[in-house]
Order: structure tokens, then C-alpha cells, then sequence
């Protein structure tokens, strides 16, 4: 007999050594994240993810399901703060989608979308951010980065390199490369590599796609970031 | 013109105009709207300044000092105001400027190019003084909606406007929420 | 051609009245006179009060976002800008465009020129036209044309809507859409889209074919007013194709003096710097082109739906062909030169873009697979195209990371600004020079205006002479910006 959790009220079963958000994950549930991607160790940093288990606000993607727990997650309160999160995330970034290329791929924008975000509501920072485009098939723009860390992950994890980093601290906070010049042309990314392919915003691009997919066939276009991390939908 | 009839304002700040083309994306609905609505001040009307309106629509971010008279003219004067489009509501494509000095900014346009004769940076008192950034409607005036899209579609701006116009609070399907 | 009333010898004392801003064009511009005690014109401007500097800003992004970034330069032609932009961008990835790719954005182009022509005219100019130039103000807009005409005012609506359609259908989205990348399109037409647009492309021939006679007939109708309103002659600039046609998205460059004489004929664009350059002054955003041959004073010249329909040799569809040659026959040449005569020239190619439309609706290419092409690297790009209110020009210079490190745009509008100058001084010493001034007289300013159909969007405000410090405060009375602007016009933050 498998062990549950309850979600909302839903049963959702989990297995030992699981967290809440696998579970969740699992069973088609959808509490919305940013800097959790299944295929890597969690990090907790975006904290969208929060549910209240029994009482306390804790991120589900580390916090471990535990048989009996009573978790809330899609209620109002909840989804304000989550609003409120991403709403700062807008600011603190130059995320300005009418000129970006991952526009309506964008996870960002689609937990946005989905969240019901009509205004980033508070005064831009509008930060001096460089791109770096001195890789000949990968480009990254750190006006666009949320600090996730899935490309550091990806870049440690899957591909056994150690490509990328974050350097400083607060509003400081810097996506880094490691090589000698600062320049990611100078490290060893390929563009076959999973940290070029993992970023959930337009902050890591491959280059000259830009625009490839007419606008109807991207994959918020039409269905939810809800449903496209469930499953659910009519694909 | 009709006593009860809905008054709306309109007007472009650092914009593209685009929003009020996606206004008139409503097709033939227009005809409709016209029936329930009339235009103040607008680039569609002749009328020049703003006078008392029940719905304000500003399109475009906040790029010089006349941009902030032409906002402050429309919050005294409509009841409710809306941001329409990426520019009001974040500064759009034209923020992408807020990183760069402004004089550079001018420098590039009016002295450097190849093929100019008699460089130099407009400065006639006619012209009215910039900013150094582009500012959101909402840093320089109360909004009471946002209506997000670069620009919102046709479909989107009619749901929004019934919506207002038959007192429902404005809702957008998914299909119609769009930053882009 | 002379720049009289540009700039009064004795400013001092003068009177200064304003139109601003000026309505029912698209982008912000405003319009100032200097009067004396008895009303007489001693200067008439027109300026262009923007500044938005995407020359400077795209600087850093890589190409392939361009087409996208730039096209919000403008509501009205953004397929123009993409276009123009996406064939600079041809050049630098080396492309030989596929047939489908090819076909595929001029089809995106003609519904874009179909609808800003029709916006143009029937949403924006009509009024003017239907009603009287001093009109009443409360009625001079589209809800009344609406009201008086409203089988016009429907055709009008639903012409917009079908080149929105086919620019929908095209790029994904009817304003700002993503059609057009480096070497190709993204997307081709399916049948059951094709199918769509051709259900509905004989009507908007037959509703083309009525605005044609509309503006002919009220042109005709007062043929020495409408002549004489604005009048002035000047050079005329457009592309034409290689057997001298009308071709709205490729060519050479073709100029023409006011004489009808060949300026230049058959230039390759990519050199445009060799035949144009450009001047600034001081009380405006908007450059003054001018042909370099002739020099600043002599050298600027019109573009746009008259210089087009002027300086082709033939149209390459049969009814606007046909009203091509009666527009040509009428008056023995001298509507060909007149101000208001634009409407007409525009009416005549909106009819052309709805032919030209129905023509690739039929051709099977449309629907081919084939959509981007790539080629040898390029590092500089220019593209050229005809945009509704005239030719349009992207210059693109990268750097080895495939990044912008220079652009130049010369838009529409900005070939047309001493020539709006222009009329806006002719009308003034026509119609308002020593007249007690009322808002319709006032309004024959911007008649001229809006012959046209000027695209402002692509400019900011400026820095006058006097020191000045301006402070923006927020809702909450906090300073958000501050800028100073010294004596020399130079700003500090």
C-alpha cells in the first residue's frame, strides 16, 4: 500500500525519498516553479513553489513528502505571494518580451500568463546587464537571467563540466563563466550540451533560431505552463 | 451626440502607435462601440486637449517632459485610467535605451552617422526636453488597469473594453493575456 | 523651391501659434507659426518632437532578433521595418531567397500596404475630404464619416481588416507578428488559409476599385482647389523594378527631377549613401535628406504612393495600370505634382496591392516548404523597400559575434520632411497669411499634412538652449528623474 500526501484535498501517493513537488509532479498536480527542472537536484532559491504543509509555508521541491501531510497549495494567498515573486523577478531583470526570442517559450512569461500578471507592479531597476555573444552557437544574455542555476546544474550534473556559476550577492547577483577572460567563447560549452538547452527564460540562447517557430505553434501559445508540465491539455 | 453616452480619451506617449491600430482591430465592432461610445481627445479626433472623460487610454511609455503633460492632462481629467500596451506598462522596446547614456543616445543619431552634413543634436525650445530614461505610466500617475500586450489584440482590447463598459470587472481569457 | 518662412529674420516680437499635436497622423509632430501684428506668416514649421534612438540601442543585440525589435518603430508598417530590416539581414546570412520565401513576404507586404492605405484614407484623411477642410471639428473624425457615409466608412473597415488578414495569416499576428527571419519566412500558407483570403479578394477589388473612384471624383470635382492646394514641385524618389514597373518590395533606386529628367535610375541600394545624404537642424528629430547630386538646397524630393506612381513606367496589374494612365492624362501632368493628388496616387495602389494579392493567392508557391535559405557570411547589410508612405532603407553593420555594432534607418516619412515643410508653407501664405485664424483654417495645415500620411513614430524631444532642470516626480511626490540641460544643450542626468 503506497503512502499519500493530500494536495488541496486531492490523495496524491508518493514514494519514499520523494519530495512534494515529485510527488505532485507525478501525479499531474501543478504547483508552479521556476528554478526546479525533475531532470536536476532541487535548489529552492525561486520559491514559488511554497505550499503551506500543515501550518507552515515550506518549498516544496526540497521539502521531502512525509505520509499524512496536509498540503495547500492553489489557494489565494499562496498564489499572491507567487505573484508577488514573479513580479519582482520582472523588474529586477530587463525582461522586455516584445524584444526577446524566447517570447511564448518562456517560462517566465508563462507562469505570468498563468498567475494572471497584468503589471509588473513595481518600478523597474532597469539593471546595466552585458550579453555575451563570443560563443560561436551560444549566446547568453544576462538581461534576461533569473539566477535559477538550472544551467549550473545542468553544466555540473549531466554534462561534467563546470561552466557556469553565480558570483555576488542580492541585486549583485552575477551569472558567471569560467574561463580565463570571462567570455563563455573561451570555455569549454558545447552547444550540444544540456546547460545550453535548460535555461527557462531568454538568458541562454542558441544562436541564429531566433524566430524559427511562427508565432501559434510555440508552447505557451495556446496551452498553459499548467498543463505543459502535467501533461494535461488537449496537445 | 448623446448625454449618456460613454466618454473616451486616448492618446500615444513614447509609443508606436500600434495599440490604437490593435483599438481599431476590432473590425466592424467598432460600429457597435461607437453606439455606446464617444471620442475626447485622440489621434483619431481634431480635438486637442482633454477634457472630462469616463475612461482615459494611454499608450506608450513616459520618454520626455510633454509625454508627463500630456499624462498629468489625462489623469485629472478621466475618471479611470488605463495602461495599454508593453510601453505604458513597462516602457517596452523603448526602454532598451534606459541602459544607454543619452548623449551617446544622440551623439550616434545626429553626429556620427556616414552621409550627414551639418551634425549637430536638435535643440530648438519647440522641442521638448527628454529623459534620460523611459518611465512607466505608473511611476508618473495612478493607473487603475493594465492591459498588457505589444500590442493587446483586437479581440483582447473588445473584451476588456465590454467588460468595463457593462461594469464587470476586466478579465482576459489565456488566449488573449499576451506580453508580446 | 526655396526655404522661405523657414527661419523668420526678426523672430523678435512675432507671434507664436501652435498646433499640436497634430491629429489623425500617426507618431507625434507639431506645427508652429510666427504671425506679426497683421497675421502675416513670417516662419512655419514642422516638427517632428520625438526621439526614441533605436539606431543606438539595438547596438549589441544579435541580428536575427532585428527584424522583430525594429518593426516596433512603427504600428502602422510594422511589416515594412521587418522586411526592410529582414533583407539586410538577406545580405548578412548570404541567402538567395526560395521562391515560397519570397513570394510568401510580398504577400505579407501587400496586405500591409493595403491596409495602411486604407486606414489612411478612410479612418484618417476622409473626414477632411467628405466633409470640408474647415469643417466641424466634432464631426471631422471616422465616427462621423461613420454617421454621414456609412457604406464608405464599411468598405473602409473591411478593407483594413482583409490586409490585416493576410498580414495575420503570414506572420502569426496582425501587429507586430514574427514572419519574416534571416534568409526566409518561418511559416508558409496552408490551403485552408489561402482559401480564406480567397474567398473574400474579389470583393476587396470591387471595394478598391470604388475607392479609386471616390477620390477621383472628389478630386475632379473641385479640380483647381485640390490642384492648387499645397501645390509645389519637387523631385521624386522610389525603387522600381528592372523593366521599370511598379515593385513595392524590390528594385532600384530611380529619382527624378521636377521636370520629369533622370536624376539616377537603376541604382543597386546596397550604395545609397553614394546618392543621398542626410542634414540635421536644430529645431527638429527628423533628418533632411537630400539627393547628393543636387546639394542640400536643390537635392530634396518627395517619396511615397505619388512619387511611386510618377516615377514607374507601368503598373504590372491591369486595373491599376489602367487608372495610372487616366491619372497621368489628368490636367496634362499637373496633378502629378500637386499635394492632395497623394490621396489619389494611394488609392490607385491599394487597388494594385488587391490585384497583386488575388495573383499570388493563385500561385502554388505560396504553399511550398522550401523557407530559408543560408549562404556565405556577410558582415554589413542594407535592405530597401517600399513601405506605404514611401521608401524605406536599414543598414546594418556586425561585428564577428554576429552582433549590431552600427545601424542607420532612414524612414519613410524622414525623405518626405522638407517636403512637408514645404507644404505646410504653402498652405500657410495660401490660406492663413493676414486671416483672423480659426480652428479650420488651422486645420488646412494639417490637410497637408496628412496628404502625406506621415509616420512620426521614429523620433523624441529635445534640449533647448536655456538652462533648465526638469524634475519627474512620481504619484507619491518622490523624484524618479532629473535631467539639467545647460547652455550648450547638453544634458546631464
Amino acid at each position: 500500500m503506497s503512502k499519500t500526501i493530500t494536495i488541496d484535498g486531492l490523495a496524491v501517493p508518493f514514494q519514499e525519498g520523494q519530495t512534494i513537488m515529485d510527488a505532485a509532479l507525478a501525479s499531474g498536480v501543478y504547483i508552479p516553479h521556476l528554478c526546479h527542472n525533475p531532470e536536476f537536484k532541487p535548489h529552492g532559491s525561486c520559491k514559488l513553489c511554497t505550499v503551506n504543509v500543515n501550518g507552515r509555508n515550506v518549498a516544496s521541491c526540497t521539502m521531502p513528502a512525509v505520509e499524512g501531510q496536509q498540503v495547500l497549495s492553489d489557494i489565494a494567498e499562496l498564489n499572491a505571494d507567487r505573484l508577488a515573486l514573479t513580479q519582482m523577478l520582472f523588474v529586477e531583470g530587463n525582461h522586455l518580451c516584445p524584444a526577446c526570442e524566447k517570447t511564448g517559450n518562456c517560462q517566465l512569461q508563462a507562469v505570468a500568463y498563468y498567475l494572471g500578471m497584468m503589471s509588473p507592479h513595481y518600478n523597474h531597476f532597469y539593471p546595466q546587464r552585458e550579453a555575451d555573444a563570443s560563443h560561436p552557437d551560444v549566446m547568453l544574455d544576462r538581461n534576461r537571467c533569473i539566477y535559477c542555476e538550472l544551467c549550473v546544474r545542468a553544466s555540473r550534473e549531466v554534462d561534467g563540466k563546470n561552466v557556469f556559476g553565480l558570483s555576488g550577492r542580492g541585486i549583485k547577483t552575477l551569472l558567471v563563466v569560467n574561463s580565463a577572460s570571462g567570455l563563455l567563447g573561451d570555455t569549454d560549452l558545447a552547444v550540444t550540451d544540456k546547460a545550453a538547452h535548460v535555461c527557462p527564460t531568454g538568458a541562454i540562447l542558441i544562436k541564429r533560431h531566433g524566430y524559427a517557430v511562427p508565432i501559434g505553434q510555440r508552447v505557451f501559445d495556446h496551452i498553459t505552463i499548467k498543463d505543459v508540465q502535467t501533461g494535461g491539455g488537449d496537445e | 451626440m448623446s448625454e449618456n453616452k460613454v466618454r473616451i480619451a486616448t492618446c500615444s506617449l513614447a509609443g508606436c502607435f500600434g495599440c490604437h491600430m490593435s483599438l481599431l482591430d476590432i473590425d466592424e465592432r467598432l460600429f457597435g462601440l461607437i453606439e455606446l461610445v464617444e471620442f475626447d481627445r485622440s489621434p483619431l479626433t481634431d480635438i486637442k486637449r482633454c477634457g472630462p472623460c469616463d475612461i482615459g487610454i494611454v499608450e506608450g511609455g513616459v520618454c520626455n517632459a510633454e509625454n508627463v503633460h500630456v499624462l498629468k492632462e489625462f489623469r485629472k481629467n478621466c475618471k479611470v485610467l488605463v495602461a495599454i500596451g508593453a510601453c505604458a506598462i513597462n516602457g517596452g522596446v523603448p526602454a532598451m535605451r534606459n541602459n544607454i547614456d543619452l548623449w551617446d543616445c544622440f551623439q550616434e543619431v545626429y553626429c556620427y552617422e556616414g552621409g550627414l552634413e551639418c551634425g549637430q543634436i536638435p535643440n530648438d525650445p519647440e522641442l521638448p526636453l527628454p529623459f534620460d530614461k523611459v518611465h512607466p505610466i505608473s511611476e508618473v500617475v495612478k493607473v487603475d488597469y493594465f492591459l498588457p500586450g505589444c500590442p493587446p489584440s483586437g479581440d483582447a482590447i473588445w473584451k476588456f473594453l465590454t467588460d468595463l463598459l457593462n461594469g464587470r470587472e476586466p478579465k482576459l481569457d489565456y488566449e488573449m493575456l499576451h506580453f508580446d | 523651391m526655396t526655404f522661405e518662412l523657414e527661419t523668420a529674420a526678426n523672430p523678435e516680437g512675432l507671434k507664436r501659434v501652435v498646433i499640436e499635436p497634430v491629429s489623425r497622423v500617426e507618431g507625434h509632430g507639431k506645427v508652429t507659426l510666427l504671425l506679426d501684428d497683421d497675421n502675416r506668416v513670417h516662419q512655419a514649421r514642422f516638427h517632428i518632437v520625438e526621439f526614441r534612438g533605436f539606431e543606438k540601442f539595438i547596438q549589441g543585440r544579435p541580428y536575427w532578433e532585428v527584424p522583430v525589435i525594429v518593426q516596433r518603430l512603427c504600428g502602422i508598417c510594422p511589416v515594412s521595418h521587418n522586411l526592410g530590416a529582414a533583407k539586410a539581414m538577406d545580405m548578412i546570412v548570404g541567402a538567395q531567397l526560395t521562391p515560397t520565401a519570397e513570394k510568401l513576404r510580398r504577400l505579407m507586404h501587400l496586405g500591409q500596404v493595403l491596409q495602411s492605405h486604407a486606414l489612411h484614407f478612410y479612418y484618417l484623411a476622409s473626414p477632411d475630404l467628405l466633409f470640408g477642410f474647415g469643417s466641424d471639428v466634432a464631426r471631422r473624425n471616422i465616427v462621423g464619416v461613420a454617421a454621414a457615409y456609412p457604406d464608405v466608412a464599411r468598405q473602409g473597415v473591411a478593407l483594413r481588416k482583409y490586409g490585416q488578414e493576410v498580414i495575420r495569416l503570414t506572420s502569426g499576428k496582425r501587429i507586430h507578428g514574427t514572419g519574416a527571419i534571416p534568409g526566409g519566412v518561418n511559416k508558409n500558407l496552408s490551403p485552408e488559409e489561402r482559401d480564406i483570403l480567397l474567398k473574400d479578394i474579389d470583393q476587396m477589388i470591387a471595394w478598391s476599385r470604388d475607392a479609386v473612384e471616390l477620390i477621383k471624383k472628389i478630386y475632379c470635382d473641385q479640380a483647381d482647389f485640390h490642384n492648387g492646394f499645397g501645390y509645389f514641385k519637387s523631385c521624386f524618389m522610389s525603387l522600381v523594378r528592372d523593366d521599370g514597373a511598379l515593385d513595392l518590395y524590390h528594385g532600384g533606386l530611380r529619382a527624378r527631377d521636377e521636370h520629369g529628367q533622370t536624376i539616377f535610375d537603376h541604382v543597386d541600394y546596397s550604395n545609397y549613401w553614394d546618392y543621398i545624404h542626410e542634414e540635421v537642424r536644430s529645431w527638429s528629430y527628423m533628418k533632411f535628406p537630400f539627393i547628393r547630386s543636387r546639394g542640400r538646397e536643390e537635392g530634396w524630393y518627395r517619396v511615397g504612393p505619388l512619387a511611386r506612381i510618377n516615377n514607374c513606367d507601368f503598373i504590372p496589374t491591369p486595373l491599376a495600370e489602367t487608372e495610372r494612365k487616366t491619372f497621368k492624362a489628368f490636367g496634362g501632368g499637373s496633378a502629378t505634382q500637386s499635394t492632395l493628388a497623394y490621396h489619389w496616387a494611394r488609392m490607385i495602389e491599394m487597388l494594385h496591392c488587391a490585384e497583386g494579392i488575388q495573383g499570388l493567392l493563385h500561385d502554388a508557391d505560396l504553399l511550398g516548404t522550401d523557407l530559408v535559405s543560408r549562404g556565405e557570411r556577410a558582415l554589413r547589410g542594407v535592405g530597401v523597400i517600399e513601405a506605404p508612405r514611401g521608401t524605406l532603407i536599414h543598414h546594418y553593420r556586425i561585428n564577428e559575434d554576429e552582433l549590431i555594432v552600427r545601424a542607420n534607418l532612414i524612414v519613410s516619412t524622414t525623405h518626405n520632411n522638407q517636403a512637408m515643410n514645404e507644404a505646410v508653407r504653402q498652405v500657410a501664405l495660401q490660406y492663413l497669411d493676414g486671416q483672423k485664424l480659426t480652428e479650420g483654417l488651422l486645420n488646412h495645415i494639417e490637410v497637408a499634412i496628412r496628404a502625406f500620411d506621415p509616420c512620426l513614430s521614429c523620433a523624441t524631444h529635445a534640449v533647448g538652449k536655456m538652462p533648465l532642470e526638469v524634475e519627474l516626480v512620481d504619484a507619491g511626490g518622490n523624484i524618479i528623474d532629473r535631467l539639467n540641460k545647460n547652455s550648450d544643450g547638453r544634458c546631464d542626468a
